[in-house]
């Protein structure tokens, strides 16, 4: 039987839908500003971040009184709850691209420090682990869904990796230390992308499977 | 936890109608369990048949086992005056005798027990404290209960039934002619009454269910389908079919 209830919950997932991608931007648009140098993009991410903030509560307020009207079970009752955790995690991501941002205005006002590989490499995978995310979410796909949670690992290693590599750049001379903490912290800003990322697809794991893969309780 | 009632491969025909198919489950002692289900799906027949209502009909036919405290109670031989004061049943619309509220709980307690008048007194004082109506009645006591509200008169059937002290209380739908305060006073009733008593209760409001009940069997055409935790069935039901009657997906 088809349900009224059903064209809300449908409304729902197209808000965040249009939300994710509006973020997924954010975290490309920042990220090629820093590459190519290019500081008009960091314009467009402040731009972009109003909208998401926007959706956010529109969204929340959608599945708040989704839940008080119409008091959803079972698989109704997880997304709903869900919808409202990704909804945090799009948010997050948004502000996290803004960080970068933020923080490659900085660095645009000094010469390059190094030639950009692995910090673009690193944001590839993020940025797609986030789209992906939102594509299990999308087809109720939990294999993909768990697949993004198993990414995370390599995402952490690029981490480690790019700090090691910019600490001998802060050794060699005192005057990279102001970038290099710079690009540092564009590192550790994708990583944390990854572990939002990594949130949603065990949300989507847990409306699709009903169950909870979160810290590894499957195996305790 | 304890188990009170158990029902084992339970069949149950009316007629050629079989209404209930190969039924398994087990109702934990001072626990509620709520079974819910569309209409004409059984769960009013099982909970009848756990103090053999269904006898009264004509056509009737059983097979399998329902244990209570391990002995089976459809066995030919079954006492079923006991089982009826052991097992009492509460209905959709209430019932009270046309007699005095008195009357109506002192009715069960002289036909049990051999009784002296000061220990009725004293019975029927504690019946209706436990379903929180003695301070309001106290003093209408020789009054007909047939005055009395539709949730007074509800729980008045609740205490007549505490006073012959029963273990197990079957509920058929005990809200459905209350309002929703009303509803919501019975359901605060059925918890304080679980600290005594197994309670069974047939609804087919699914929130009720959701609010009183530890655990919830969900019945389809004669089957039990899922028997779970409450709190498992409502947020994770593992049938699709329970999946889609809670979701209001079934029609």
């Amino acid at each position: 039987m088809e349900r009224h209830f059903d064209e809300e919950l449908k409304d729902l997932k197209e808000k965040l839908i249009r939300m994710s991608s509006i973020v997924e931007e954010m975290i490309e648009k920042s990220i090629t500003a820093l590459r190519d140098r290019e500081e008009e993009l960091i314009k467009q991410v402040f731009e972009k971040e109003k909208t998401v903030n926007m959706m956010q509560i529109e969204i929340d307020d959608i599945a708040q009184k989704m839940i008080a009207l119409r008091q959803p079970a079972a698989s109704d009752l997880r997304f709903i709850i869900s919808a409202i955790k990704i909804n945090a995690d799009l948010e997050r991501i948004g502000d996290l691209a803004v960080n970068i941002a933020e923080r490659t205005q900085t660095l645009l006002k000094e010469p390059p420090l190094k030639p950009l590989i692995d910090i673009p490499r690193m944001a590839d995978i993020s940025q797609k682990m986030v789209r992906e995310s939102i594509d299990s979410f999308i087809n109720k796909d939990s294999k993909l869904a768990r697949d993004v949670c198993k990414r995370d690992d390599s995402v952490d290693n690029f981490n480690d990796q790019i700090f090691r590599e910019l600490l001998t750049y802060m050794l060699q001379d005192a005057k990279n230390i102001n970038r290099a903490i710079g690009l540092m912290l564009v590192a550790r800003y994708l990583e944390r992308i990854a572990d939002h990322a990594t949130n949603i697809g065990e949300d989507v794991y847990y409306i699709v499977e009903g169950k909870d893969i979160r810290h590894h309780i499957e195996d305790k | 936890m304890n188990t009170k009632i158990k029902v084992n491969n339970l069949d149950l025909w009316y007629g050629t109608f079989q209404a209930l198919k190969n039924v398994n489950a087990a109702f934990n002692e001072k626990e509620i369990t709520a079974i819910i289900g569309p209409s004409g799906c059984g769960k009013s027949t099982l909970l009848r048949t756990m103090n053999r209502m269904n006898d009264l009909i004509e056509g009737v036919r059983i097979e399998g086992k329902i244990l209570v405290d391990y002995v089976n109670i459809l066995d030919s031989k079954a006492d079923l005056i006991n089982l009826r004061k052991k097992v009492g049943m509460v209905f959709q619309r209430p019932n009270p005798f046309p007699l005095s509220i008195y009357e109506n709980i002192a009715f069960g307690l002289r036909i049990h027990d051999s009784i002296k008048r000061d220990e009725l007194d004293e019975a029927v004082k504690q019946a209706l404290t436990q379903v929180a109506l003695w301070d309001e009645l106290k003093d209408k006591l020789n009054k007909s209960a047939l005055n009395l509200s539709l949730e007074q008169r509800q729980r008045l059937c609740i205490a007549r039934l505490v006073a012959v002290k029963p273990d197990v209380l079957l509920m058929d739908e005990p809200c459905s002619s209350l309002d929703p305060q009303a509803t919501a006073r019975i359901e605060e009733l059925m918890r304080e009454l679980k600290n005594r008593y197994t309670i069974i209760i047939v609804t087919h409001n699914m929130q009720q269910a959701a609010r009183v009940s530890d655990d919830t069997g969900f019945m389809l055409l004669g089957e039990l389908i899922e028997f779970a935790k409450t709190g498992d069935i409502f947020t994770k039901p593992k049938d699709k079919r329970t999946e889609d009657y809670i979701t209001g997906r079934y029609g």
